[in-house]
């Protein structure tokens, strides 16, 4: 089993203080020597860490300037077909990038599930929109609070629109 | 489901601190271009070299930490933030889902695991190999080739997809030949799930397809449901603990419905439910003793004492005054002198008005100051004396004004005399028949028992169906387009028409004539659904009243019929459901009953839709893939399919994938079994170790002159790695 744990470097000189290190002083590493790392380099002002928005934004910057970029090479070379035959095949097969590889929306029919209880749902409750399974369970919703209700839709990925 | 448990209750296990362990030395690795393996997991941060056997694994979470017991800042990596319970809520990762975008805490991490690792040479000289997500985004691969090539100056990096390499590891080649295995991936992640196909060894990334679903999500799921169903649950549920519940109890089902239609039944659902005990704490009763109890017992008695002796002391005080009052009252009417008028003064002087006046008050104070003394001995009130009306019955005209007077006051004080005598003698006749009806009432019980319980029984059955019958109104009052809401509409309408009276009669001068008659007012009972209450009040009393009766005297009517238990009664479904603890039974309400969701939460891998996510699920997914290959080709693919990754060992996973796979692919075609990879956690670390070994890895690494030259999104195409601005 490889060891768990980190370094039992102390962080302070014992000589100073009085009290004996705690557990967690002796597992902090942070004032090891680090020898490994360059002094010289200078952070990269680029790095702060970016949203994750954002870098999906461009990323899809990124890939639509690649396929225009594709398209331009791939008409400039019309008057050969064999070459435009490969720069296709070769087109298709390069443009994956982290989004287009995300799974598509589900087109099979979806199946009701109780929001209660899970079980299978045959029926939906029209004042609040919740899916239950039988009319014991429907007792319990109508005695649900709205914002019980909204939760429990939430959890399903309904959001209704308070206006 | 099927071992049977003699007890199914689980306890929450505490968390245990962290150890100490000294990092690892760094000799037999020192100058020597021994591959370095970082296996950058989004949940574990697994690190070695590559002659090792097994790596150090590790969470990825850092937390920078400022103690305020001794004012220390702290760095701590991994399981190391335990032993601190401030800095879990300062714990950052690296990664957000999918994508590397903390680079402060990727920094840290890569330091702490050079730091384990006992490297103390100048920069990391040694070829790296690290993983990357399918298809990473440009930017994270960006930002981490240049730590790694600028600020810990490794000569050579490499990416790789690490469920290829988990797969190369379990489907490795004769030594020296090349990789040229065919099979399709699925790979479980902490937050996506993936499937990529391989044919002859080279990953097909452009026909992989990635799921927004894996353990983190699924996490969340199943506390979003446990905090749904024990809203008022006395503890709070932590990530933690979910996650521990999610990895021991919850499995795939192969067959979801038929699952759902057996837990459909309370008895299945009872014997599939896991009961988790939280702790929980029990209050201290300070318990008094006998002794305590008899001196409270005793105080309070001497404070009533008290408080009755004081009462009799001021009783008697009054009383005293009463007399003197009394006393005086009286000589001064019998030194009451000849002169009309002196005696006028005198009486204004002491505050009454005549002689009738003074008079009255002298009797008012002698029959109080008689009652008092009678009630201080037996305290018992005399009989009311009927007051005389002498002057009643004297015509109006024999007397004078101050007659009449007299007599008008009297007769007014005649007809209250009356009126309180006649109350007083029905409010006797009312109990007497009460009390002769419940005489009749016992004689019947007596007599007939079964008639008068089956009396009482029709009674109360009654009395509830209206109580029903009202709630009913009352909720199809409040639904706009039921009849009864219609209804009271239209009496509101007609109230306020206009034509309430016709056009002629209203010229003739005639008005609404509404309200003369006393049953006009009805109409209000009808409008106001909310004014119903005094009649709801003493429809329970009766209801109350004839059930401690029939409680009472009818052996065969328990509790249970009684109207308050049939409306609490909760179906036997949402008993198995959730079942409900008695009132003051901490144990019980502390604990968390597992049914439906063991199953409800990992079937959202195969559709996501359940907890909102708008993707295909797992199945959907692969049946797409699938039909972009060849019939050849899928006759590759499934001839070996392998499962990877962490969460893959839920139980029951590879029935379900198979049950999934056969139906969509043609008879003919031969499915393998669903391989399982040989060690999920660790078996890509493994893989890139062995990989990293053969001449193929250097071909296939960017060095740092190749890094200056391109920048750090460029890599080279291989099997095993991205194709993403590759060369």
């Amino acid at each position: 089993m490889p060891p768990k744990g980190t370094t039992k470097k102390r962080a302070v000189n014992d000589g100073s203080t009085t009290h004996t290190p705690t557990l967690a002083e002796q597992l902090s590493y942070l004032h090891n020597p680090r020898p490994f790392k360059n002094p010289n380099y200078i952070k990269n002002a680029n790095r702060r860490t970016k949203n994750l928005k954002t870098v999906l934004g461009q990323e899809r910057e990124r890939e639509r300037v690649e396929r225009e970029r594709r398209r331009q090479e791939r008409d400039s070379h019309a008057m050969d077909i064999y070459e435009v035959k490969k720069e296709l095949v070769d087109a298709n097969e390069e443009i994956s990038t982290y989004l287009s590889i995300e799974a598509p929306p589900s087109v099979l029919p979806q199946r009701h599930y109780c929001d209660i209880t899970g079980l299978e749902a045959p029926y939906t409750d029209p004042r609040t929109g919740l899916r239950y399974h039988d009319k014991s369970v429907y007792e319990l919703i109508k005695n649900l609070s709205p914002s019980a209700a909204k939760d429990y839709l939430a959890a399903r990925g309904v959001n209704p629109v308070v206006r | 489901m099927d071992e049977a448990e003699t007890s199914n209750i689980f306890y929450v296990p505490a968390p245990s601190l962290p150890s100490i362990t000294p990092p690892d030395s760094y000799d037999p690795f020192r100058s020597q271009p021994v591959p370095l393996i970082i296996d950058n997991g989004s949940s574990n941060l697994r690190f070695g070299f590559s002659t090792s056997t097994s790596p150090h694994s590790s969470p990825n979470v850092i937390a920078k930490y400022k103690e305020r017991k001794f004012n220390q800042s702290l760095l701590l990596f991994g399981d190391a933030i335990d032993a601190e319970s401030g800095a879990k809520s300062q714990g950052k990762t690296p990664w957000e889902g999918d994508v590397l975008l903390n680079f402060d805490a990727m920094e840290n991490a890569l330091d702490y695991a050079f730091v384990r690792l006992g490297i103390d040479a100048e920069g990391i000289e040694h070829p790296v190999l690290m993983t990357e997500r399918l298809c990473s985004p440009l930017h994270s691969r960006a930002l981490t080739s240049e730590l790694m090539f600028e600020q810990y100056s490794v000569p050579s990096l490499t990416y790789c997809v690490d469920s290829v390499m988990s797969f190369y590891h379990n489907n490795k080649p004769a030594s020296g030949s090349t990789f040229g295995a065919d099979g399709l991936v699925v790979s479980f992640n902490t937050a996506s799930t993936s499937v990529i196909p391989i044919l002859n060894g080279k990953g097909v990334l452009s026909h992989a397809k990635r799921i927004p679903w894996g353990t983190q999500q699924s996490t969340e799921y199943l506390l979003k449901l446990i905090q749904l169903k024990y809203s008022s649950f006395p503890t709070r549920v932590t990530s933690a603990q979910a996650s521990w519940m999610l990895h021991n109890f919850c499995s795939f089902a192969t067959d979801y419905p038929a699952v759902l239609r057996s837990l459909k039944i309370p008895a299945n659902m009872r014997a599939a439910e896991r009961i988790i005990q939280f702790p929980f704490a029990i209050p201290v009763i300070e318990e008094k003793t006998e002794e305590e109890l008899i001196r409270i017992a005793e105080k309070r008695k001497e404070q009533g004492k008290k408080l009755q002796e004081l009462a009799a002391k001021s009783r008697m005080e009054k009383l005293a005054k009463k007399e003197n009052d009394l006393q005086y009252l009286t000589n001064l009417r019998e030194g009451k002198s000849e002169n009309k008028r002196e005696w006028m003064n005198t009486l204004q002087v002491e505050g009454f008005d005549d002689d009738a006046a003074l008079d009255e008050t002298i009797k008012k104070l002698e029959v109080d100051v008689k009652r008092a003394r009678k009630k201080d001995p037996d305290g018992q009130d005399d009989a009311i004396e009927e007051p005389s009306f002498p002057l009643i019955d004297v015509p109006d005209a024999d007397l004078d004004e101050e007659g009449i007077k007299e007599k008008k006051k009297q007769k007014l004080m005649k007809a209250g005399f009356d009126a309180r005598a006649r109350a007083r003698r029905e409010k006797e006749k009312e109990r007497e028949e009460k009390e002769a009806e419940g005489r009749r009432e016992e004689e019947e019980r007596e007599n007939n028992f079964d008639d008068w319980a089956a009396r009482l029984r029709r009674e109360q059955e009654a009395i509830m169906s209206k109580i029903k019958e009202r709630g009913r109104r009352k909720a199809a009052l409040s639904d706009r387009k039921s009849a009864a809401a219609q209804a009271r509409m239209k009496n509101i309408a007609s109230l306020a028409a206009d034509e309430r009276v016709s056009k002629k009669k209203r010229k003739a001068g005639a008005e609404d004539m509404f309200g003369a008659d006393d049953e006009d007012w009805q109409i209000y009972r009808k409008l106001n659904a909310a004014a119903v209450s005094s009649d709801e009040e003493e429809e329970f009393n009766q209801l109350r009243i004839i059930e401690s009766k029939l409680l009472l005297h009818d052996p065969t009517f328990t509790a249970q019929h009684t109207h308050a238990s049939i409306t609490s009664q909760r179906s036997a479904l949402i008993s198995a459901f959730r079942p409900q603890y008695e009132e003051g039974d901490i144990e019980g309400s502390a604990r968390i009953h597992l049914n439906t969701e063991r199953w409800r939460v990992c079937e959202t891998y195969f559709s996501p839709g359940m907890a909102g996510v708008d993707s295909a699920g797992l199945g959907e997914v692969l049946q797409g893939i699938l039909a972009r290959f060849s019939e050849a080709e899928k006759a590759r693919l499934v001839k070996n399919v392998f499962i990877t990754g962490g969460p893959s060992q839920f139980p029951g996973l590879q029935e379900r994938l198979h049950g999934t796979l056969r139906p969509i692919l043609p008879p003919e075609m031969h499915l393998g079994d669903i391989v399982h990879a040989a060690d999920p956690s660790l078996d890509a670390w493994k893989g890139m170790a062995s990989f990293a070994n053969t001449d193929e890895f250097h071909q296939v690494s960017v060095t740092a002159e190749e890094y200056q030259e391109w920048g750090g999104e460029r890599i080279k195409r291989w099997w095993g790695g991205n194709c993403n601005s590759a060369v």
